[in-house]
């Protein structure tokens, strides 16, 4: 109990800091958000979303899950797109990973995680799927790296296929998809592909090369 | 429309439309209405003919051909045609201006050549262009002008036409002055024949058999009327109605004799310009009135039959050709004589034709029985079908639909009772048209969806979008602050017009500098380049 009471303290001591070096912030932000960003992150506590993008509340909607995923029938993240993109005119979809992954370590894994591990199975497909290439690298380390990135080209890709984006893409050239890595070591976001705002621009990015190596196909 | 009343029976006891019931699979409604359609059009005939200043038998010519040649190339199941009280005006002055009605007959030729043309080019699809405010209000006026102008018929004062539909009269009275004078100068062997008819009209769907209610109630009163004049007679009563107020048929002489007095076309008028002209007067006003009246007939249709425009012209074309070549009045597809049709539960264009042949058999061998007709008793026919297109439920529904509709319908109607059918409902056509302008510019021009208070404010542009929405647009567009995000959407928009399409173009360069961010989807490019200053 202690432990929650301190962050209702802090809570206090934050919005007395917040007042005094200005004192109509709250008053601006309760009018209405127009974010630039929509995040779609990890659940992971070691990569907060506006910690590390060092964006002010307002500057961005969030969502976060297990391991970043982006699933074609996961209502949760599609009411987010959706919304961000057709009311909150988000211009930049980032989704980003990180290193040292929980979700993608367990996709590593045998199975015996709980529920957790539907959740992930797609992660096991990116695994089997490049299990020739992954079992040809030096070690595990880099072995996981190389899972954690080829899951946000993933979920990048998914994203691109949505309805939301499709239909956002036959109007013009908005949103932007990114995918970002960011490393627990040294605190950096690694881009891994950026400005997809097309069709067009997806295609060359996704090379049939790389789609068989994400998804078979 | 509850105007049909009457025929909310015939459908009880039909149950499907007679679509492939060929010529005879009603025959004896058809024989029936036909009976009191032809009662009616034979004083209407002679009345407007006489109104005109032609010959009376001008006027049954006209009549006949409407019924033995017109029904065959109509397309209209219930229309009738024949000699019409709204081109009276017209053929009087054509009359005198030309010098004589033997030099008028060959405009009436060109000017059925003019509706044949017209009827090949397809400008019968003005049809379709005819508000529905507009032509209910015309149907109620029509049923209120019947009732007006046939109220002093109905009393025995024949001071006016029989059939006349306008306001001002020839005698210098009006419909109002004339319903005044009326009182004074009743007759009251007229009035007993008048009001004992109306009663039975309106009584007669009520009588308990089935038999008798079978038999046309129209040519019930009609024997009556011809029986108790009879009575009059017989007991020597003050009551007798006077020939004035009886129909009065032109004495022939015989079937030589009609045929002699008809008025032979001089064939030499084809050279005078003002025959053309007249011509082109002629063709253009029957054709508007029959038009008109072929589409209030399919509104009062029971089975809502409707008839191609096109076709009718040809049918009205060749009807006026043949009267100008055989001495009659032009025609035009006529309303009262159409919904007394419907009203006396006629069902296909049977009646119609069988109406020219009992006209022609009333002329050729019964002249003078017609005669014996009080015109009191036809004026109850008329009162009565004049009711069934003016019931109070119809007010009642144009109220309740609203100020938008019921504004075009009584101005209509008020237009038709002080001035004439035609001038009356071209102000109607005007007013109805300007109504739909008004209202089609306040139209939404910029749907939204998504939900209010969105970042990005998007809508979509309508299906069609006309000069008519250019203010409503610019109004729209101007609106928006500075720091908004608007996205108009122009991809399931059929039709946009170039007005439109320019000032979109000038706004999205005018509202980038007041620093509102104008997203278009699907609008296209101007086709002459951008607007100037941009």
């Amino acid at each position: 109990m202690e432990n929650y009471r301190r962050i209702m303290a802090n809570n206090r001591e934050w919005v007395k800091k917040i007042v005094e070096s200005d004192p109509g912030y709250f008053d601006k932000l309760s009018k209405g958000q127009q974010p630039t960003f929509l995040f779609i992150g990890c659940s992971d506590s070691r990569a907060p979303a506006e910690v590390i993008t060092g964006t002010e509340p307002g500057e961005m909607f969030v969502h976060r899950n297990i391991a970043n995923q982006v699933q074609p029938a996961d209502l949760n993240v599609l009411s987010v797109l959706q919304y961000g993109v057709e009311v909150l005119d988000i211009k930049h979809v980032i989704v980003c990973g990180h290193y040292g992954c929980g979700g993608v370590r367990a996709a590593m894994a045998e199975p015996f995680h709980g529920l957790v591990d539907y959740w992930i199975g797609g992660i096991r497909n990116i695994i089997r799927l490049n299990r020739h290439a992954l079992e040809g690298m030096g070690g595990d380390e880099e072995r996981f790296k190389r899972i954690v990135e080829l899951n946000v080209l993933e979920q990048v890709y998914n994203l691109s296929q949505t309805p939301v984006v499709q239909q956002a893409w036959d109007k013009g050239p908005r949103p932007l998809l990114h995918g970002v890595v960011y490393d627990l070591h040294s605190g950096l976001l690694q881009e891994l592909v950026v400005g997809l705002d097309s069709n067009k621009k997806a295609q060359e990015f996704f090379t049939p090369q790389l789609r068989m190596s994400l998804h078979g196909a | 429309m509850s105007v049909t009343a009457p025929s909310a029976r015939a459908i009880a006891e039909v149950s499907s439309p007679p679509v492939a019931g060929g010529w005879f699979a009603y025959a004896r409604e058809d024989a029936a209405a036909s009976i009191v359609v032809a009662l009616v059009a034979l004083p209407l005939c002679l009345g407007i003919a006489h109104a005109s200043g032609a010959p009376l038998t001008s006027g049954l010519v006209a009549g006949i051909i409407g019924g033995l040649v017109v029904p065959f190339l109509s397309g209209s199941q219930l229309m009738v045609s024949g000699p019409a009280a709204g081109l009276v005006t017209i053929v009087y002055a054509s009359i005198s201006e030309l010098g004589g009605f033997e030099i008028f007959l060959p405009a009436v030729a060109l000017a059925g050549v003019f509706q044949i043309v017209m009827g090949l080019l397809k400008a019968g699809v003005i049809k379709f262009y005819f508000p529905t405010d507009v032509m209910r209000g015309m149907l109620a006026a029509i049923g209120l002008t019947l009732i007006l102008k046939q109220a002093v018929h109905l009393v025995g004062y024949d001071a006016d036409y029989f059939g006349d539909t306008a306001f001002d009269q020839e005698n210098h009275e009006n419909t109002f002055t004339a319903i005044a004078h009326a009182f004074g100068a009743t007759h009251a062997g007229a009035t007993i024949i008048g009001l004992l008819s109306l009663a039975l009209l309106f009584l007669w769907p009520k009588i308990p058999s089935a038999k008798i209610r079978r038999f046309p109630a129209g040519l019930f009163v009609v024997l009556l009327g011809i029986g108790l004049n009879a009575l009059f007679r017989a007991l020597g009563s003050d009551l007798m109605v006077q020939p004035e107020h009886l129909v009065a048929m032109p004495s022939s002489g015989g079937p030589l004799g009609f045929f002699g007095a008809v008025v032979r076309p001089d064939f030499s008028a084809f050279a005078n310009p003002k025959v053309w002209s007249a011509a082109f007067t002629i063709g253009l006003v029957a054709s508007l009135e029959s038009l008109l009246s072929l589409e209030a007939t399919d509104r009062l249709d029971p089975w809502k039959r409707t008839s191609p425009p096109s076709r009718e012209l040809v049918a009205q074309g060749a009807g006026n050709f043949l009267a100008g070549l055989l001495g009659g009045l032009p025609l035009t597809g006529v309303i009262v004589r159409s919904s007394a049709n419907v009203n006396a539960g006629g069902r296909t264009r049977l009646s119609a034709v069988l109406h020219g042949i009992w006209l022609l058999v009333f002329v050729l061998l019964i002249p003078g029985a017609l005669n014996l007709i009080p015109l009191s008793a036809l004026a109850a026919i008329l009162i009565h079908t004049g009711f069934k297109l003016s019931p109070p439920s119809l007010y009642r529904e144009m109220a309740r639909i609203g100020w938008w509709h019921w504004l075009p319908f009584t101005l209509t109607i008020v237009s038709i009772l002080l001035t004439d059918l035609l001038v009356g409902i071209l102000i109607g056509l005007f007013i109805g048209g300007g109504v739909i302008l008004l209202r089609h510019s306040r139209s939404p021009v910029l749907i939204p969806i998504g939900p209010p208070g969105s970042v990005l404010q998007r809508f979509i542009l309508p299906v069609h979008l006309s000069f008519l929405n250019k203010a409503a647009l610019a109004n729209m567009l101007e609106s928006f602050p500075p720091g908004s995000r608007v996205e108009l959407d122009a991809r399931r928009t059929a039709h946009i017009d170039y007005d439109i399409l320019e000032l979109i173009h000038t706004y999205a360069g005018l509202m980038k500098e007041r620093g509102v961010d104008l997203r278009l989807v699907g609008v296209p490019s101007l086709p002459g380049g951008k607007p100037s200053g941009h």
